[in-house]
């Protein structure tokens, strides 16, 4: 606990109290709460930030990336099963082949596969590397996000983009360094045991005026000028105990925070403001349209973030979990992320942004080659798939890695890895490694043990770095 | 039965010779097949992290000798010459609960000719003399480390101002400060102290009644008025219930998937309320909640008591839906192994799963000797359909006066179900008749839009029936049940799990407590029984040099803000050592001879000189002691989310009493999901609708959601609660913007703060009464002159800008009151 106190001197302190309330340059206010805490370098970095893109749920792999031509053969048909006979499934005793739900062809100079039902990332096919090989430990949603974003699945441990902005510090003084947008759980963006001050800060693009893009926003005073009256007596309070006690360094963060609070009730409405993009800007999100306006607005905001000096973006595009039905819901789904996908690698890239901006699409787990259905009658048209952690697919942008690049291979059927496996904590040790951090000095003291975000694990994957 | 801890360690960690004397001199054939199909790949995929050149040998297993690979790592050998299949090298290969190398699977012929080699027993002629030495465990060694020596008595030192103290806890801590040449600082006024322990005994403030009785009662036992008026309050209890439940990952909920309700999960909280306000005797607490279930009762609610208790171990976070019913049982016994080693040892035992303590003299076989005892109580049970898995309860004993309310209940239920089902029966006989004339009507027959306008109505009427059919049968009055450990019908040792996977099994352990801490051999696990009730008695035992100290530096933190030990829940060499070793043991064994009594404990503790200290700075004593370490004045603390919201309700006199029961409220339809149990999911519940009154009671009564909140439970969201999937004996403090957006903005301040303006509006026409009555009610104190001059300049600047709105004028005054860090924090 006594490592989370903001740096700010008493003196500063009393210039803030005889100015009065609203006064201390917000910039100072951020920098002494962020200064960064562990500059782990050691290798030279590509990438200054990360947006991360997850795709909550589970993205089936076979449909978008990594057809198997054994299982569209084999389509409705009945295969063997790898699991180990303890492991129960529900939905797929019969155990029947599904071939890919639409076509998944070579696409761009390098011929990377990619389905029809994402058109927009099939344009850029070039700029990414496609990882085919990904691996994690746990089948159930909350277990596998927790793994996703931490490391581990049981213990509450920091998620990445608190061990990131740990690790880097900020960028943007007026800015946190770890923005989560429609974060799915505290545990995703929580800093665990490190300070504080990284945790992400969960935002909700506002779609109609009564959504806040951050819980209690709004001034709960008739006007400003009530409120900054009504904080300025709060602030006289609060100083007045601090200066009985001769100082106290958490009662003074507090006091610097409503500070900064006050400002970010007029900084965030005009930050997560579009109303002043061009119509083109808008149009390569897909903003306006019914299906693609949501994710749109978080990706352009993820961009504006980004842009601004953000360390660590996460966009998370939920509804990916397709236990039935993979024909009708995966294209739904896709249409839905694709173009603002698609558009924000083309965003970037014409802003010059992507060279030093890690973009990591993926979701918690894949899904089965074999299909399922709860219902026990549905035709094999109408069957979806099973979580499947044993393989996956992942993609990189930008940042210093090899752009057209299709690094793993899965077996005959696509369960298991059979070359170039990619394991949830070799992920994280290659995006701490194209920022320049070396994730086995990236530690913390805790409990008497040094932690790290790859734990005791982790490889970087050297092969697809640029 | 006696366990042998070093001859398992000979069997885990052999020594390399052994084996090497058995190795028949290996054919030409078969070094040439090692040279061409072995050695080629142990040097690409293996040498890296197991060979001389790796910068830490990968669990310290060493692949460039064939000693190296008999030797093993920290999980025993990795092959056993001749014996493929038992050879971990090989399943690891095939990626068989082990997967190596971790970058993806060999090819299948290289893993054949693997095993063809083990098979040929392993023919190789590296030789090596640098492989390391095993690691073993010296236990012995392990014991002379402070926390596992012996409790001691220590002989209260003596100090030179022999005036100051007031209690020998006094004595001890003065006589460190006189040694550093440090002075305490003054005294804390009498306001201070009241508000301190009446928040630090109750989580609530003292009302304004109270503050008057104490301030006005000049007798010498004033203090001690206060202190057995809050120990005997029910709100103690809620109080201290709460800081047990941070060591168990309470929730209602059973895990973070589907939002599956922990129905039974309240008893156990109630459980705890009542246990502290009774002041339940500790080592009996313990007993109980590790093994209440087979301990003798001698009354029908003692033996619900007991049963209640053992909810300790199922509580947590517990991943129901996991389909690998042998991780799940794993995974649960690790949870239940880091609870009982985090709330009762201050060890970190969920480290020692996979591996031997890397810091502590903690052991495999101490980990699977009590994890041996769970396993043989099992705790979940897989539901008929789906994948998933419940936690097990057991019925609780009624009395007969239960009993018969029960009954009571059960009838009345059953005469609504049947008026419901003979609605049913009626209306789905009435869309019959519709039906049948809408099918005997001719095409235009004027008739029939209100024939079928009707028929609609009644499938409507039907549909929603059903609903509230389901709801009445899932939620109709049933025997209690709590969620309960109960031993297994075949008891039995456990192998330990190699890298902490169920799928590679290694030595059988025998069922035992951790050795390091234990003054005598084993102790002797009856036939037909789990193990649990001498683990319990272990545990609270007298003897066990942990289990007091790690009790009372809790208790220590939860008063001064920090612990003796300042990590409370660790204890281990790479943890802190006690500031006050001397004090620590005193307060341990005062606390087992007064009976292990907690109540004993606090209000020796804070009827302490020391405990009565101001929290004011002082510079000289920060340059020799910044951190506070000697005590030589009070710590400061922010109040928890829990208190914040608590406090919030007494000062706006809205707070209202609890009996407990379910947090969530299931006669609400709302907060229940579909409960036709047509899919392969349980039902699941979200916390949509409180119980009227819900809102005004203590937090601790408010369901605990592993996922989803609501409005009412927001805060502790914001002000450091602790995770239900963590267990921690102290919170964080931290200081983040979006608390303060939380004190500016939130309803849960804005209408106090209203509530609180309008009732002293009403009370006292003078601003000057209104104003003294705010002060005392929200800080607890007098308020001073240049602070009532203040007020009041605020109230004429504000008065114009608010219309002149009395109500509103106040409300701003009151809610600026409450945001402010001395409302948020205790000194």
């Amino acid at each position: 606990m006594s490592n989370t106190r903001p740096t700010i001197t008493r003196r500063q302190m009393l210039s803030t109290a005889a100015c009065g309330f609203g006064s201390l340059a917000l910039a100072d206010i951020v920098h002494a709460m962020n200064s960064p805490t562990a500059r782990i370098s050691g290798v030279t970095s590509k990438a200054k930030r990360v947006i991360f893109l997850f795709m909550a749920g589970g993205p089936s792999q076979q449909d978008l990336f990594d057809p198997k031509e054994f299982i569209r053969k084999k389509h409705g048909e009945k295969i063997d099963s790898p699991l180990r006979k303890e492991v129960t499934q529900v939905g797929t005793e019969k155990f029947l082949a599904l071939g890919e739900a639409a076509p998944v062809k070579p696409r761009g100079q390098s011929g990377m596969m990619i389905s029809d039902l994402l058109p927009g990332l099939a344009s850029v096919a070039d700029d990414i590397c496609l990882l085919r090989g990904m691996n994690a430990d746990n089948p159930q949603h909350a277990s596998a996000t927790n793994q996703f974003h931490t490391g581990v699945f049981t213990e509450v441990r920091p998620s990445m983009g608190a061990w990131i902005s740990y690790g880097l510090g900020t960028e943007n003084k007026n800015l946190p360094s770890f923005v989560s947008i429609h974060a799915p759980g505290v545990r995703t963006y929580g800093s665990g045991f490190l300070p504080a001050d990284h945790q992400g800060t969960p935002l909700t693009v506002p779609l109609t005026d009564k959504t806040l893009p951050i819980e209690n926003l709004k001034n709960a005073s008739p006007n400003d000028e009530i409120q900054r009256k009504r904080l300025e007596l709060t602030r006289r309070q609060s100083q007045r105990l601090i200066d009985e006690l001769h100082g106290d360094r958490n009662m003074e963060g507090m006091i610097q925070n409503m500070e900064l609070a006050f400002r970010m009730q007029t900084t965030t409405p005009r930050l997560v403001d579009i109303s002043k993009e061009s119509k083109d800007t808008l149009d390569l999100y897909g903003i306006g349209d019914k299906e693609t306006d949501k994710h749109g607005r978080a990706c352009l905001l993820a961009r504006k973030l980004s842009e601004s000096g953000v360390r660590f973006v996460q966009v998370t595009m939920d509804g990916w979990d397709h236990h039935g039905d993979i024909r009708g819901n995966l294209p739904r789904l896709c249409k839905q992320t694709d173009q603002p996908i698609a558009g924000l690698l083309k965003d970037l890239k014409q802003r010059g942004l992507l060279n030093d901006t890690l973009v990591v699409w993926s979701g918690e787990f894949g899904r089965t080659p074999w299909s399922q259905d709860l219902s026990g009658t549905a035709p094999i048209e109408k069957h979806g798939r099973e979580h499947q952690p044993e393989s996956f697919c992942a993609w990189m942008a930008g940042g210093g890695v090899k752009g057209g690049l299709t690094y793993g291979e899965t077996d005959h059927m696509g369960y298991r890895v059979v070359d170039s496996k990619v394991h949830i904590h070799d992920l994280h040790a290659t995006m701490l490694h194209l920022l320049g951090i070396d994730h086995t000095r990236l530690t913390h003291r805790h409990l008497g043990r040094d932690f790290r975000l790859t734990d005791v694990h982790g490889n970087v994957v050297k092969e697809i770095l640029a | 039965m006696t366990r042998s801890l070093t001859g398992l360690i000979i069997l885990i960690f052999a020594s390399p010779s052994a084996f090497a004397e058995e190795q028949a001199a290996p054919t030409k054939e078969q070094l040439d097949f090692f040279e061409a199909k072995i050695r080629p790949v142990l040097v690409e995929h293996c040498y890296k992290c197991h060979g001389s050149e790796a910068k830490i040998i990968k669990g310290g297993l060493r692949l460039d000798s064939r000693d190296g690979l008999l030797k093993g790592g920290d999980t025993g050998p990795s092959v056993v010459p001749g014996q493929a299949e038992k050879s971990l090298l090989l399943k690891a290969l095939k990626y068989d609960g082990i997967e190596m190398p971790p970058k993806g699977k060999l090819a299948e012929s290289v893993v054949k000719d693997f095993e063809t080699w083990i098979k040929m027993g392993l023919p190789d002629p590296r030789k090596s003399d640098d492989v390391p030495k095993s690691r073993t465990l010296d236990i012995q060694a392990g014991r002379k480390f402070w926390a596992f020596q012996p409790v001691d008595d220590p002989t209260p030192p003596d100090v030179k101002n022999a005036a100051w103290p007031r209690d020998t806890i006094d004595r001890f801590v003065l006589a460190k400060l006189e040694a550093k040449g440090l002075k305490t600082v003054a005294d804390a006024d009498r306001y201070t102290w009241l508000r301190r322990v009446t928040f630090d005994l109750t989580g609530l403030p003292p009302t304004t009644k109270e503050i008057g009785d104490f301030i006005r009662d000049l007798s010498p036992q004033a203090r001690e008025k206060v202190v057995d008026r809050l120990l005997a309050s029910r709100a103690y209890g809620e109080r201290w219930a709460r800081h047990w439940l941070d060591l168990t990952g309470y929730a209602d909920m059973m895990g973070t998937s589907n939002n599956v309700y922990a129905e039974h999960a309240w008893r156990y909280r109630d459980y705890l309320i009542e246990a502290f306000h009774k002041d339940k005797p500790f080592d009996r607490f313990i007993r109980e909640q590790i093994a209440g279930d087979l301990m003798k009762a001698d009354t029908i609610p003692e033996r619900a008591e007991n049963i209640t208790a053992t909810g300790f171990l199922m509580v947590g976070d517990v991943e129901i839906v996991e389909p690998d019913k042998a991780k799940l049982e794993a995974d649960h016994i690790d949870t239940q192994m880091s609870k009982i080693g985090t709330a009762f040892l201050g060890m970190t035992l969920g480290c020692v799963r996979c591996h031997d303590h890397k810091f502590d003299p903690i052991g495999v076989t101490d980990y699977y000797g009590i994890a041996g005892m769970l396993r043989s109580s099992p705790s979940t049970h897989k539901i008929p359909f789906g994948v998933w898995s419940l936690l097990n309860s057991t019925e609780l004993p009624e009395t007969p006066e239960e009993r018969e309310a029960r009954l009571k209940l059960e009838t009345e239920h059953q005469k609504k179900f049947v008026i419901m089902k003979a609605e049913q029966i009626k209306l789905t006989e009435e869309t019959k008749s519709v039906e049948a004339d809408l099918a005997r009507l001719m095409k235009d027959d004027d008739k029939k839009a209100a024939l079928t306008k009707r028929r609609d109505e009644l499938t409507e009427q039907l549909k929603k029936l059903a609903a509230s059919l389901h709801h009445a049968e899932f939620f109709r009055s049933k025997m209690p049940r709590a969620f309960a450990m109960h031993d297994s019908d075949t008891p039995a040792d456990m192998p330990i799990y190699i890298r902490g996977n169920p799928y590679a099994p290694g030595a059988v352990v025998p069922r035992g407590v951790m050795s390091v801490a234990s003054w005598e051999k084993q102790p002797e696990i009856p036939k037909g029984q789990s193990g649990r009730l001498q683990l319990a008695n272990w545990l609270a035992d007298k003897r066990n040099p942990l289990t007091a100290r790690v009790t009372v530096n809790r208790i220590w933190q939860k008063l001064f803000g920090e612990g003796l030990v300042r990590s409370v829940d660790y204890f281990g060499s790479r943890g802190e050592t006690p500031s006050h070793p001397e004090l620590l043991d005193h307060l341990a064994t005062r606390f087992m001879n007064n009976g292990w009594s907690q109540q004993k404990l606090l209000r020796a503790l804070v009827l302490s000189r020391i405990y009565g200290l101001s929290g004011v700075n002082d510079e000289s004593a920060m340059k020799l002691d910044p951190d506070n370490r000697l005590i030589w004045r009070m710590n400061r603390q922010r109040l928890e989310a829990e208190a914040i919201r608590d406090s919030l309700l007494a000062v706006s006199e809205e707070l209202q009493q609890s009996e407990g029961g379910p947090g969530l409220v299931l006669e609400e339809p709302e907060n229940c999901g579909d409960l036709a149990l047509k899919g392969v999911n349980p039902p699941n519940y979200t916390h949509r609708k409180s119980r009227a009154n819900q809102e005004f009671q203590r937090t601790i009564y408010l369901p605990v959601m592993r996922t989803n909140t609501t409005s009412t439970d927001r805060i502790r969201n914001f002000f450091d609660f602790v995770n239900p999937a963590q267990i921690a004996g102290q919170r964080s403090q931290t200081v983040v913007p979006t608390q303060s957006l939380f004190l500016m903005n939130n309803d849960l301040f804005r209408k106090r703060a209203k509530i609180l303006a309008d009732k002293l509006i009403a009370l006292h026409a003078q601003p000057n009464d209104r104003l003294m009555q705010l002060w005392l009610t929200v800080y607890n104190r007098p308020i001073t002159q240049e602070e009532r001059d203040h007020a009041i300049k605020f109230l004429t600047d504000l008065s114009p800008l608010v219309q002149a709105k009395e109500s509103l004028l106040w409300q701003e005054l009151c809610h600026s009151l409450l945001a402010s860090n001395e409302f948020v924090f205790r000194i």
